[in-house]
């Protein structure tokens, strides 16, 4: 570092310091749309708090001082505090799962009439933004099974596009047979995993 | 530094997607309302309903702004007034082993539901604020960042 480097560090340094100093932070876990209440573990310099219970909360007054001890928040002071982000946070995308018949890149009977409910659901919700991926079991190599997913996410492009969706919203991605809906060993056959599931944002 | 640079660059010349803003979005904007802006390479963008969001832009609201963000995970993150948010770091390519979210709230509040990511790896899931980290596992929360002596 030359000298001018150490002296312009040292200013950011002294500046963050300065204004983070301050901070405080509060946080609550929340009861999730299904129901369950999932952890947080709240850590910093000072030492680490978790929480599990619904509606628990901690304060942490600094980085150096460790979260306090959890208390209960009161569904007024949920609302004072975190009214207006908790009404904006959106209802989660939808997945529609297309079935292919094995062997084959032809959709199942009932997955044919499930693509055509997917442009209606579209305009539901407004969206602008909707991802096509494809999925397959893990019976194959991992290479193969990235590029057959992809094949089947791009039929489904196809199809989505002749039925008049937007191109501009559409992405089209594999995720091959990394992210199962059933977990799986290697080389196992799952009807479930093979699919494309469209989502729609 | 000039070694650590060299690093970056290196990196970001041989990483399948590029390092900046072309690459696959993080997500899009699901709302926006009254003063709500995307950061990104230092530039403010207005924020709209299917503006996408890249790794390494920053939300940012006014007094009477909210926004809120659907991830390519269904990783869902919302703010209130007053807030600044930055996606420090987002990769969703499970087939490539590639999974993280890091997000900071800067200032202000943010409602979080965490997504796929959390799913499948837990551990590559961060919320940061300044004076602390939040380690999730697969849940809803909310945070706010203040400082008192900022208060109106």
């Amino acid at each position: 570092m030359k000298t001018s480097e150490i002296v312009l560090f040292g200013l950011a340094v002294l500046m963050c310091l300065a204004a983070c100093s301050r901070d405080r932070c509060t946080v609550v876990l929340l009861p999730e749309p299904d129901g369950k209440t999932g952890q947080l573990l709240i850590s910093n310099l000072g030492g680490s708090q978790l929480l599990q219970e619904p509606k628990q909360s901690t304060s942490i007054q600094s980085a150096e001082t460790a979260p306090a001890a959890p208390a209960v928040m009161a569904d007024q002071e949920i609302n004072n505090i975190f009214g207006a982000a908790l009404s904006a946070l959106p209802s989660p995308p939808i997945h529609f799962m297309l079935y292919f018949k094995t062997g084959t890149t032809e959709l199942t009977n009932q997955s044919q009439n499930l693509l055509v409910e997917i442009l209606p659901a579209i305009a539901d919700r407004n969206s602008t933004d909707v991802s096509i991926v494809g999925h397959t079991d893990r019976v194959g190599s991992r290479e193969d099974n990235y590029r057959l997913a992809l094949e089947r996410a791009l039929l489904i492009q196809k199809s989505l596009l002749s039925l008049g969706i937007n191109p501009q919203f559409i992405e089209v991605t594999s995720h091959g047979e990394d992210n199962p809906l059933i977990i799986t060993k290697d080389e196992i056959a799952e009807r479930r995993n093979r699919r494309v599931e469209v989502v729609v944002r | 530094m000039k070694i650590l640079a060299g690093i970056i660059t290196a990196v970001c010349l041989f990483a399948p997607l590029p390092c900046h803003a072309a690459g696959t979005p993080a997500g899009s904007v699901k709302t926006a309302h009254g003063t709500a802006v995307i950061i990104r390479d230092m530039t403010p963008v207005e924020a709209k309903s299917g503006t996408r969001v890249f790794q390494h832009d920053s939300l940012k609201t006014g007094p009477d702004g909210s926004m809120a963000i659907v991830f390519r995970d269904d990783t869902l993150l919302s703010i209130g007034p007053n807030s600044e948010v930055s996606i420090n770091e987002f990769l969703f390519s499970p087939a490539q082993g590639k999974l993280s979210i890091v997000t900071r709230l800067i200032r202000g509040t943010a409602a979080y539901l965490s997504g796929i990511i959390g799913k499948l790896s837990p551990q590559s899931v961060r919320f940061e604020t300044p004076v602390a980290n939040i380690g999730i596992r697969g849940t809803k929360f909310a945070v706010q960042v203040e400082n008192p002596a900022e208060r109106p």
